[in-house]
């Protein structure tokens, strides 16, 4: 398929679906008239596809601003209770794939988890809109899982059996990767430019020019959790840290020291998540 | 009461509607439309029910004149229309529904019901927010102080939103306000869900409604979110200077601070309003003296408080 033709079908995706486990939880979320924004809002932020929906909303043209929010909680400020519970009502899930995609969600959760660290450790302005950008920064994995779903199955099984990376797996087979496809879509459902940026480029994070700093964050933090052992990317093992982004970032052993007993603790919390019952 | 302007020369018809009308409205009767005008003009009915006869272009003529003037526009038009009635431009007949002849018996209360409840369902609206615009929110305050509610008012603005327009342009500055309407909006619903209201003024002036126990948390909440929210809507060099670089009035280059929001806010819990410019004007001034203090800001009035409260102030 010609990339013009594969992009035109990603670009059709309207929404995505979650797993099983968060549809679940979520109908208590709606449920519950006491439930107050932060509490939505903290559900939400768990989540890669609610967080995708909730984003395109509030970036849709109807609202005025397109492509100017990026967290979570300011999107709940500005749509309100109503909208975010209604939206929720229309949540569906996946129906194949569905161990991969759990797998995924908890490595996105982990990302996001690893990126706020680093970005409060950092000194950063914003650490919603860098864990926000963690934990989409798969999300063309989840497009291309649903889109391509047999494709997508080879592709799994050729990088195994090679011992290739998924992502160069996915670029032999649809000449572009999982970075590119969530760029796509992201820019389709007019997130902002900065959060584009760091899907398209937490694989090669020296080509950010926008947000290098993010980019850093997110493609250290992709590695970090993934060296954890925390949640299923995809891949048997782990990829070597960008040199650029690694001196961009400038982290000390004792910072890196401080980040990974952080997260021990916060990755605790975040390990039932998806398993257990609402 | 209501009142129903109905112009017909079909005694029959006016027979129809002072028996289904004239118990709960006020009928007002005539023959043609051009001996309706002066009292229309003079006083806008509720609803105006109308015969229209085919052939007949002098009466739709003088309606759409009617119609076509923005200050009569709202009133709700009901035709009265043959049964085999259709219209192929809805340019040429400005009205707002339609019976039919022969079904005149069973529709027509039901019809002039609607008609009017819809009217008055539809608000002017600011067009930029959707948010309820001046008429609206003046009669929100005066509905309150006619009952006797005990209410608070908040009068919100933008302070250095000017150089902001002038930094990065119009269409930017409009983001900004409508990103401020869905903020308000929500941040009043959320606090306080049943009896609040927020209304739009125009540029960047909003005004919002609710119990005087809510008001002040309210208030500050709106300061907290918007605060947290403007920040993404300045590039990124300006995010991290802190301020923008701009012309003054005078045309000169300076330096402004980011945006920041000033609100002002009355009850009518101690000191007595009657009228509603009267009280919007009072929180006008405390969002003027907020604006003083330095922005980022909420002034509450208390100078009407009992005398020993206000010394513990």
């Amino acid at each position: 398929m010609d990339i013009q033709a594969l992009r035109s079908q990603i670009e059709k995706i309207d929404t995505l679906p979650t797993i099983p486990g968060v549809l679940r939880k979520l109908l208590v979320v709606i449920e519950n008239p006491k439930a107050s924004l932060n509490e939505v809002g903290g559900f939400i932020a768990n989540d890669p596809v609610l967080t995708s929906r909730v984003l395109k909303i509030v970036n849709s043209p109807i609202y005025g601003f397109p492509g100017r929010i990026s967290s979570v909680s300011q999107a709940l400020i500005l749509l309100g209770l109503n909208v975010v519970k209604g939206m929720l009502l229309g949540v569906s899930v996946f129906e194949a794939m569905q161990k991969t995609m759990l797998g995924l969600w908890e490595h996105s959760l982990g990302c996001a988890i690893t990126a706020r660290i680093i970005a409060q450790k950092k000194g950063l302005t914003e650490p919603e809109e860098v864990s926000v950008a963690a934990l989409l920064h798969d999300i063309g994995k989840v497009v291309l899982g649903l889109k391509f779903p047999e494709e997508y199955k080879k592709i799994m099984a050729e990088a195994e059996d090679k011992g290739i990376f998924i992502l160069e797996a996915e670029k032999k087979h649809f000449t572009i990767s999982h970075a590119e496809a969530g760029a796509w879509i992201a820019q389709k459902w007019n997130f902002p430019r900065n959060l584009v940026e760091v899907i398209e480029y937490h694989h090669k994070p020296h080509l950010s020019n926008g947000v290098p700093v993010q980019t850093a964050i997110v493609h250290l933090s992709d590695i970090i959790i993934r060296a954890k052992g925390f949640g299923f990317a995809g891949d048997d093992f782990v990829p070597a840290v960008n040199s650029v982004a690694w001196q961009t970032l400038g982290l000390s052993e004792a910072d890196l020291k401080e980040v990974l007993s952080e997260l021990e603790d916060s990755l605790s919390g975040a390990e039932d998540f998806f398993l257990s019952e609402a | 009461m209501k009142t129903i302007a109905a112009i017909t020369k079909d005694p029959l018809l006016t027979n129809i509607i002072d028996r289904f009308f004239k118990d709960s409205y006020n009928v007002v009767n005539f023959s043609k439309i051009q001996s309706s005008l002066d009292y229309i003009y003079g006083s806008i009915p509720d609803i105006m029910i109308i015969d229209i006869v085919m052939g007949d272009s002098m009466t739709v003529n003088v309606l759409n004149e009617i119609k076509g003037d923005p200050i009569f526009g709202h009133l709700p038009v009901l035709a009265v229309v043959d049964d085999d009635f259709t219209v192929s431009d809805w340019d040429s007949l400005f009205i707002d529904d339609y019976v039919r002849r022969s079904s005149l018996e069973m529709e027509l209360p039901v019809k002039v019901g609607l008609c009017v409840h819809r009217a008055e369902r539809i608000v002017e609206v600011n067009p930029l927010t959707r948010l309820p615009g001046n008429i609206a929110i003046n009669m929100q305050i005066q509905k309150r102080l006619d009952a006797g509610t005990v209410f608070a008012l908040a009068y919100a603005d933008l302070d250095y939103f000017k150089p902001y327009n002038d930094r990065y342009g119009f269409s930017r500055g409009d983001e900004v306000l409508k990103m401020l309407g869905r903020l308000i909006l929500n941040t009043v619903k959320s606090k306080q869900p049943s009896g609040s209201f927020i209304g739009h003024i125009g540029g960047d002036d909003f005004i919002f409604i609710t119990d005087p126990e809510n008001m002040e948390e309210t208030a500050a909440a709106i300061i907290d979110n918007f605060t947290k929210i403007m920040l993404t809507f300045y590039d990124h060099e300006d995010r991290i200077k802190g301020c923008i670089e701009s012309v003054d009035r005078e045309g000169n280059k300076r330096t402004f601070p980011l945006i920041g929001i000033s609100i002002g806010i009355v009850h009518n819990k101690f000191k007595k309003f009657s009228h509603y410019g009267e009280m919007a004007g009072a929180a006008s001034e405390m969002k003027k003296y907020a604006k003083i203090s330095g922005g980022h800001c909420l002034k509450v009035d208390k100078r009407h408080l009992e005398p020993e409260i206000t010394q513990k102030a």
